[in-house]
């Protein structure tokens, strides 16, 4: 019999948690440097915690056994736990909260086309009580810090409205909104194409999905759609804010893309995706509503958060050779020469230890390894020096090249 | 560089066709002593992957090819996450259900509740009969699916049909069509959405190509 881990389960050896530790600290050193602080949720939460939001579908929760007549589910993503958190725990302290995690999260599979990893990956931050032109740069901005720390180039921030282009899509009949909005945000021409709408209306549509590119020639191309004045006060903080962002240095290629939906209902002001090389590296946006879901009297305020995939930044950085491509290797190798020197042995390599910078020892645990061996041991695992310690005397030091 | 998928079989022809009008020449792939599955066009600008048909939205749906061509049965089946931007009007065929010619059912619905039901296109087959409220057992064959009836192993097929020859010479009945499907021009969302390589110039080209048929 082999056992192997669950399907969609995977280990991370040593090697593997270097590497995915190199991704996370650097990304937690960005969002501790812009004044956020951890937080640890439940890994567990009800059903109704989860789907609350409506951004989750029940098909992609992994459902645990019911407990005590409730269903519960492993999380397919934090906001919603912090959201729930946000508004009982957390609601004596002053707003803005800026909230950090990365933590695993779990997703069903089973009905997709890829099969296969249910645990993920996720690093994520959590802006809540903020709303306005401020909020959502430093949002962005941040994510932008967090690629720069992972040396990440070559890669694109896609930007839409969500309120935007769901005022604009008011304008098509009720009836067939929702498919027009389907097809929108599913890039599917054909189907637009195809709908039983007027002329003019037909032309909104397909100029609405074509609503992509350079940020000051989208924002140019708004004008040709009759703006009331809510959306143009929407397009002048979407300005703002692409004027903002292309004042950072080194910032990924910006493009707003007001074709950038969902086909639920959850974000209510910017959305955004990061991309490299092909793949979706992170995504966020605005939620207004959220923080009013789970708040007891119903009460809401503004939050805006993002994630990103370790997983995916792991892939895309891997080629670049930045990872550590081995476990640190010890600095020592005390040695007893004898039975009689054992104690010795523990004492001195206790002594190395306790240095004020890290110093990593490791014991040889066979005092009668013959010292030939023990060098080769030493050199195979990439040791730089050796102590060779007797019951009396002083330890003899060597040096391995 | 733009790769674009190509699928092998009956829409190959007039895909390279399309792209040929265009200036991106890969007939290499018609070629029959061609072996190759990646090519260059001749004019260096592109890249193509000939791929079975059923592989073109997988290719396309993971970045691997920015491009690609494929009937709307194939999307309608595997409904794979791209983005679908024309329909190339061409290669045009039906999803149907048939049964043996001399058989008494004239309709979908004259079929006996738990039947076998024997198709290529299971998923479409599945949500047909549930849509009619009709439990049937979905028999999954890869090829020749003409021959259950024809074996006795399933009462009926769900099939594509482009002229209808091959149910004839096999004495079967076409009764119900479930949709039509046409070639259509697909493209990975992402490559898409930042429109690198000039994607979308070559989109947009595509889109405003008649089409006339290749003969031969």
């Amino acid at each position: 019999m082999i056992y192997q881990p669950p399907a969609g389960g995977r280990d991370l050896l040593p090697h593997d948690v270097a590497q995915k530790r190199w991704i996370e600290d650097r990304l937690e050193q960005v969002f501790q440097r812009w004044g956020y602080h951890r937080i640890i949720t439940s890994t567990v939460e009800t059903m109704e915690t989860l789907m609350a939001g409506g951004a989750i579908e029940q098909s992609e929760v992994i459902e645990l056994q019911r407990f005590q007549g409730g269903r519960l589910g492993l999380r397919p993503e934090l906001t919603a736990s912090i959201a729930r958190t946000a508004v009982t725990r957390l609601a004596a302290v002053t707003y803005p909260q800026r909230l950090y995690y990365s933590a695993n999260v779990f997703q069903h599979t089973e009905t997709s086309s890829h099969g296969g990893q249910q645990e993920y990956y996720q690093a994520g931050v959590e802006l809540l009580g903020a709303d306005g032109l401020t909020a959502d740069a430093e949002v962005l901005l941040l994510l932008t810090d967090c690629l720069r720390g992972l040396n990440l180039t070559d890669t694109h921030i896609v930007l839409g409205e969500a309120a935007l282009t769901y005022s604009l899509l008011s304008a098509f009949p009720e009836t067939l909104r929702q498919q027009v909005r389907h097809a929108i945000a599913t890039l599917d021409r054909v189907t637009l194409e195809a709908l039983p709408l007027s002329e003019s209306l037909q032309k909104r549509a397909l100029r609405l999905m074509d609503l992509r590119g350079q940020p000051q020639a989208v924002l140019r191309s708004l004008q040709a759609f009759d703006l009331d004045l809510d959306q143009q006060a929407i397009v002048s903080h979407l300005k703002g804010l692409v004027e903002l962002f292309e004042t950072v240095e080194q910032a990924p290629a910006l493009i707003l893309d007001l074709s950038l939906i969902r086909t639920y209902d959850y974000y209510t002001g910017i959305v955004f995706e990061v991309v490299g090389q092909r793949r979706i590296l992170g995504q966020g946006g605005r939620y207004d509503h959220l923080l009013g879901v789970y708040h007891p009297q119903g009460e809401s305020s503004p939050g805006i958060g993002f994630i990103l995939n370790v997983e995916a930044l792991h892939q895309v950085l891997l080629p670049s050779g930045q990872l550590p491509t081995e476990t640190p290797p010890s600095d020592w190798l005390v040695v007893a020469t004898q039975t009689d020197a054992i104690a010795a042995a523990l004492a001195y390599a206790q002594t190395i230890r306790q240095s004020a910078n890290l110093v990593r020892v490791e014991l040889h645990l066979d005092p009668e390894t013959p010292p030939p061996t023990v060098r080769e041991i030493a050199q195979k695992r990439r040791i730089g020096r050796i102590a060779w310690i007797a019951a009396q005397g002083l330890p003899e030091i060597e040096a391995l090249g | 560089m733009i790769t674009v998928a190509f699928p092998k079989g009956s829409l190959l022809k007039q895909s390279i066709h399309q792209f040929q009008q265009l200036g991106y020449d890969f007939s290499d792939f018609l070629d029959s002593s061609n072996r190759q599955l990646q090519i260059r066009d001749r004019s260096n600008r592109a890249s193509g992957l000939l791929v079975r048909t059923q592989d073109v939205p997988v290719y396309v749906e993971y970045g691997q090819a920015e491009l690609g061509i494929v009937g709307y049965d194939v999307l309608r089946e595997k409904r794979p996450r791209v983005a679908q931007l024309a329909d190339l009007g061409f290669g045009g065929c039906r999803l149907s259900v048939a049964v043996q010619a001399q058989s008494a059912y004239r309709s979908a619905l004259d079929l006996p509740p738990h039947c076998r039901v024997a198709s290529k296109f299971v998923n479409s087959a599945r949500e047909y009969f549930q849509g009619l409220d009709l439990p049937v057992e979905i028999v999954p064959l890869y090829g020749s699916v003409e021959l259950g009836p024809i074996t006795g192993m399933s009462e009926a097929i769900v099939d594509l049909v482009s002229t209808g020859r091959t149910l004839k010479e096999n004495h079967l009945m076409e009764l119900e069509v479930l949709y039509t499907s046409t070639a259509r021009l697909i493209a990975h969302p992402l490559s898409y959405r930042l429109d690198a390589d000039g994607l979308g110039d070559l989109i947009d080209k595509l889109r405003g190509l008649s089409w006339e048929p290749v003969t031969g």
